[in-house]
């Protein structure tokens, strides 16, 4: 180990326990000073600290050595005494506070535990807590149970101003004006003196002063007095460099003019009277009081008989009264001339003479049970100890001993044991025991919060100093030490603290730490009025979802608050709350894929395009080489997603709330970004773009001109999640880039998303891109307006029974300028929807479909190949012009039971507007829910006598199970069939209605004509056949449903390609 | 009888992966932070101390005022913050934890390392505390 005098604690024993001068003075003397800004004894201060004295010196036992540092502490005789508690309090806090103060501007937090780390150890820890802790210490001067504070010799000075200056020196050592240390008996009133005269230059010549310095040594002995002479200078313009008294002034007044009226010569002499009253009286006179002192107690203690005779003679007091702070000790009893030695022996460095003497005084205290003396004793003899370097351990336990003395006083000895602790963890610290040292700084914290606060934060130091760095324990000291500053409403030193633990907690899945500190953090800045600050503390727990609900409502509240206070919208990029599902994002964009309806976006793309293959001009299969050079579309436009100006994006985005209260989240909106198309410039000049666009220069400047983008309200209850679908409307061409999201939360924070940072799990919708990076998924050209179809199917029933048949009407509407044509329509279902003949448009249902008379019938299955393929070609001349709409009918038919999605793609051309697009399909999407109605099933047999006829037997069962059937009429497909009733209908069913889950079974005849006919060849018989039976009233006379004719047939038609049966069939309608 | 105030398992990352309030200790609302500080700053202790001992059970290794730190030291450190001490029950109650731990830890759908949510492991640790602590 080094030196140990050289280490922190060394040298800060060497500066504290040195020998103390009392100092005494004339008025005139103090104000011959003043002139140069300071007090006599700030004047004389800075010559006191010898660092080079060499002064040869005795020991005891005759050794002789050299004595090379030596320190004087001067005192006033009025300060001469222990410090008012409640003003030293005082000043320590203003000590705190101004600290406070200086190190909350310069702070400078490292946001990482290894920066935090790698800095060198003297700046990583703060280097007022020096300054503090011997502040401390120094609360604790001229105790009455220690010797080194008692002051060795007295130094009068009298201005050569005075009268009689002499007569003033008696005066001055007027035992009625002395410390009450020398008047009660504590030390001894005969101390040494030493007369000084000083003479201002400016008051006059010295020669006066030379006579008066006759007269005193006359009066005071020849050795003891001297005369010094300052204020040589006669313009006071001086200017001292490295100006050595401005250490010793404590407050910021400026310390340039200090000593202004000083000059080198007066410098000079007071340098040497320091060294010689110290070198020439204080240290021979101590030297000569420990050889005498020596003397005594060897006579009285050392040795056998002796110490036997002081065993008996403490036993025989035994049973005095036991007073709190044991015996009282005047300063001629053996026992203080014993700590007075130890005392004397120590400042002078003889530390195994004061070791001993301590070791004899402390078992005598121990005995008398004067225990904060025993406690004074054994702190000085771990110091000691520890300056000899010999034992450790000893120096340790006598430290340990000495604090848990001290503090079995009670508050009496509190503060000595804090100064005790501080000595103590110093020692350690110096050993490299920092975890112990931390202790024992956690064991000085007692009432004094302030003062605790100080140690708890040295503490923490202990533990990030500690290899390896305990930073948990660190972390938790400052918080700790933090918590304690604020108790005392310094709450700079508090927001200090706690910052520094930030980075040992950053990213801590300690949970309720991390919140703990930031929102005391934030609540803290909120105090200072720095809100700015405090709101970015305060968004670290504002997502908190592991506290409890009140403490949610707390956090959010005081954030709030704290916002408002601000006064100012804030914009936060990673707000969580609410939270969004970056991968639910979804984009619903429309290109020449048009949707009627959201249903019809979120049907897969695969589907629509199975459905859409024949229909669309595939571009890449008919195109080769050639081609694509002329293609219309740049490659780069390929590559982005084409939506079209003035149609709405949509955007679909998953917000949860992850508190358990109630937030309230407004204005919703996407970020976007409209920029003008850099391909349009350079392709232009290649002359490969066929691109009549108008050129329209944006910039993303005016944004809202060119973009007009939704806003949504709303509010969520704990731990609920809500999709959100928003919009955004581009109004000219352009790049536009969907950005992210911004919402306000409780009207006051925005919050912002950016969809760029988490590319991950992106899903768009329409992708047709197979690698594009993701940002590319968010870019759109922008293209010229075009037109768009609206589709619309009215009267659609969502909910139907089977073999339910109506008329439809699609209505597509075009709310452009340009007219589209060229269309076709293309239903996944033809079983369910078949679009009918625009003469049908208006006819009358059902009657239209009933038997007409004077119809031919032939030709009425032209259709069929058609809606087999059931692509369906809107006739050549129609065109949906501007702003109009076309109607078309369809006709449906639910065909069977289930839930039946319904997928119609319709597809239109519109001429001259866009190169880039040249037709457009509309998707629709339906789904249906069919119930079952009646239940159909039939039995045929051959009548064994007739080859020709067979036995029908049908039965019919409702079903359903509330609605009520009128079976109508039954006929057979085919016009060889004849059909006929076996009994009459009325005898079966009288009611002539089929309630529901009734049941009805009839019998028919079937005479196949094209059998008996064959050889006839007669062919006009057939349209007298009786192919349809009446199962309704027989009286009605209404015309029969025509199963041969549109649309009937054809979903006939249907009906048998998928079920792949080539027998006939039957028709029945019902109501 | 004790009376616990905190049980935390902490990963070997030192990252809680089960918190619990054990024990009738009132909680306090200003302070739920406490347990969480003491404990963690503990684990700078237990960092030192499973080298130099080859027992699980480490007693009262740390102490914040009148509340104590035992660890039961596995891959993992089970940590109890408790105010007194009967050094039986608590060692039953890491023992038998333990146990537990090692069952959840069978659990193919748990990912060792992750928070323990399951609720009936939550159950038994309050049985268990109410049966030895």
């Amino acid at each position: 180990m080094a030196d140990p005098a050289s280490t922190p604690l060394g040298k800060m024993l060497l500066e504290e326990i040195t020998p103390v001068v009392m100092v005494l003075c004339t008025p005139y003397v103090e104000e011959s000073c003043l002139k140069n800004g300071l007090s006599l004894i700030q004047l004389l201060s800075p010559f006191c600290d010898f660092t080079n004295i060499d002064v040869p010196v005795r020991t005891a036992s005759d050794q002789p050595y050299r004595l090379r540092k030596f320190k004087l502490r001067l005192f006033y005789s009025s300060d001469i005494r222990q410090p008012n508690l409640e003003v030293a309090k005082e000043r320590l806090k203003k000590v705190i506070t101004h600290v406070g103060e200086k190190n909350f501007l310069e702070s400078s937090d490292p946001s990482q535990v290894n920066n935090l780390l790698s800095r060198p150890e003297s700046e990583m820890l703060p280097s007022w807590f020096q300054f503090f802790n011997k502040e401390l210490v120094r609360t604790l001067s001229f105790s009455d149970h220690e010797a080194f504070d008692h002051p060795v010799a007295c130094l009068l000075v009298v201005s050569s101003k005075d009268d009689e200056p002499v007569n003033r020196f008696v005066d001055l050592f007027n035992t009625n004006k002395l410390p009450s240390l020398l008047n009660d008996g504590a030390m001894d009133p005969k101390i040494m003196k030493h007369y000084l005269l000083l003479h201002d230059n400016q008051d006059g010549p010295f020669n006066k002063a030379t006579k008066l310095l006759a007269d005193m040594r006359n009066a005071f002995g020849q050795n003891d007095c001297q005369i010094i002479c300052i204020n040589s200078s006669q313009d006071g313009k001086i200017h001292h460099q490295d100006n050595p008294w401005a250490p010793f002034k404590s407050d910021a007044l400026p310390t340039e003019n200090l000593g202004c009226f000083l000059n080198l010569d007066d410098l000079n002499e007071i340098k040497d009277f320091m060294q010689e009253l110290s070198s020439k009286h204080i240290i021979p006179y101590m030297e000569q009081k420990i050889r005498v002192l020596n003397q005594q107690v060897s006579a009285t203690r050392k040795g056998f008989r002796n110490q036997i005779k002081n065993l008996w003679w403490r036993k025989g007091k035994e049973d005095t009264i036991d007073t709190p702070n044991g015996p009282v000790y005047t300063f001629n009893s053996i026992e203080s001339q014993i700590r007075i030695l130890g005392d004397y022996a120590f400042m002078l460095g003889d530390y195994e003479l004061a070791l001993s003497n301590y070791r004899l005084i402390s078992t005598d205290y121990k005995l008398d049970k004067a225990w904060k003396r025993y406690a004074g004793v054994q702190e000085m003899m771990g110091l000691t100890y520890f300056l000899l370097d010999q034992s450790r351990k000893d120096a340790e336990y006598c430290m340990e001993n000495a604090f848990n003395t001290y503090l079995k006083l009670g508050s009496a000895g509190r503060r000595n044991a804090t100064r005790c602790g501080l000595w103590w963890a110093e020692m350690l610290k110096t050993r490299d025991q920092l975890k112990e040292a931390a202790t024992v700084y956690f064991r000085i914290c007692g009432e004094d919060t302030l003062h605790s606060a100080v140690m708890l934060e040295q503490a923490s130091f202990c533990y990030l100093l500690s290899k390896p760095p305990m930073l948990h324990k660190y972390g938790f000291h400052l918080v700790l030490s933090g918590d304690h500053y604020k108790k005392c409403d310094q709450i700079k030193h508090a927001i200090r603290t706690y910052r520094s633990a930030i980075p040992v907690y950053k990213g801590t899945t300690w949970s309720l730490i991390k919140d703990h500190v930031h929102f005391h953090i934030g609540q803290w800045y909120a105090l200072l009025g720095m809100y700015d600050v405090a709101v970015t503390h305060m968004l670290e727990v504002l997502a908190s979802t592991h506290q409890s609900k009140t403490m949610q409502e707390l956090f959010l509240r005081d954030f709030l608050q704290i916002v408002q206070k601000t006064g100012k919208t804030f914009e936060v990029l990673k707000l969580q709350l609410p939270v969004i599902n970056i991968s639910s994002l979804k984009v619903i964009f429309e290109d020449q894929r048009t949707n009627a309806s959201a249903a019809a976006a979120s049907v897969k793309e695969s589907l629509w395009r199975s459905l859409e293959e024949d229909m669309i001009p595939s571009s890449t299969a008919r195109s080769n080489w050639l081609e694509l050079q002329s293609k219309i579309i740049p490659r780069k436009y390929k590559e982005s997603n084409i939506c079209v100006a003035g149609e709405a994006l949509k955007v679909d985005i998953e917000f949860k709330n992850p508190l358990q209260i109630r937030i309230s989240v407004s204005s919703v909106s996407l970020m976007c970004e409209l920029s003008a198309n850099p391909e349009e410039d350079a392709n232009s000049s290649n002359n490969e773009v066929q691109n009549n666009e108008d050129r329209t220069s944006t910039s993303s400047g005016d944004i809202n001109s060119c973009l007009i983008l939704s806003e949504v309200d709303f509010s969520l209850e704990g731990g609920e999640t809500t999709v959100v679908q928003l919009t955004v409307t581009p109004r000219i061409e352009g790049i536009l880039k969907i950005v992210g999201v911004k919402w306000k939360l409780s009207s006051a924070v925005v919050g912002l998303c950016n969809f760029e940072f988490n590319p991950v799990n992106k899903r768009v919708v329409r992708g047709r891109r197979k690698q594009h990076s993701p940002s590319s998924d968010l870019k759109f050209l922008v293209i010229k307006s075009l037109p768009r179809l609206e589709g619309f199917i009215h009267s659609l029933p969502e909910k139907t029974y089977a073999g339910d048949l109506r008329p439809l009407v699609l209505e597509l509407s075009n709310q452009s300028k340009f007219p589209v044509k060229n269309l076709k329509m293309k239903i996944s279902n033809p079983r369910f929807l078949y679009a009918g003949n625009q003469k049908e448009l208006n006819a009358d249902f059902p009657a239209c479909l009933k038997k007409k008379m004077n119809v031919e019938k032939s030709g009425s299955h032209a259709n069929v190949n058609k809606t087999l393929q059931n692509l369906f070609h809107f006739p050549e001349d129609i065109s949906v012009q501007e702003e109009t709409s076309l109607s078309w009918p369809l006709w449906f038919h639910a065909a069977v039971p289930g839930s039946i999605p319904l997928y119609i793609t319709i597809y239109y051309e519109m001429e001259g507007v866009s190169s880039i697009m040249k037709y457009r399909t509309l998707r629709m999407h339906y789904n249906l829910q069919v119930l079952p109605s009646l239940d159909v099933s039939f039995q045929l047999s051959t009548r064994p006598s007739r080859s020709q006829e067979f036995l029908l037997r049908m039965d019919v069962v409702n079903k359903t199970s509330s609605e009520c059937f009128q079976v109508h009429q039954l006929s057979s497909v085919g016009q060889q069939w004849e059909i006929s009733l076996l009994q009459p209908v009325d005898s079966i069913l009288p009611s002539q209605s089929l309630f529901a889950g009734q049941s009805l079974l009839c019998f028919f005849m079937l005479k196949d004509h094209r059998r008996s006919s064959t050889s006839e060849d007669s062919i006009p018989s057939l349209s007298h056949i009786q192919s349809d039976v009446r199962l309704g009233p027989q009286d009605n006379s209404e015309a029969f449903f025509d199963v041969s004719s549109s649309p009937l047939a054809d979903f006939h038609d249907c009906e048998r390609s998928s079920q792949g049966m080539s027998s006939q069939g039957c028709e029945y309608k019902s109501f | 009888m004790t009376t616990a105030a905190c049980f935390i398992i902490a990963s070997r990352n030192d990252i809680p992966i089960y918190e619990a309030e054990v024990g009738s200790a009132a909680k306090r609302e200003d302070a739920a932070q406490l347990p969480q500080f003491i404990l963690q700053a503990a684990l700078d202790i237990v960092q030192d101390l499973a080298w130099t001992t080859s027992a699980m059970i480490l007693k009262t290794i740390d102490k914040f005022n009148d509340l104590v730190v035992s660890v039961y030291v596995t891959d993992d450190r089970f940590m109890l913050l408790h105010d007194s001490r009967s050094d039986d029950g608590i060692k039953s109650f890491f023992q038998e934890v333990h146990e537990l731990y090692i069952k959840s830890l069978l659990n193919p759908l748990y990912l060792p390392g992750s928070r323990i949510t399951s609720s009936h492991f939550n159950t038994k640790v309050g049985a268990l505390a109410r049966k030895y602590l």
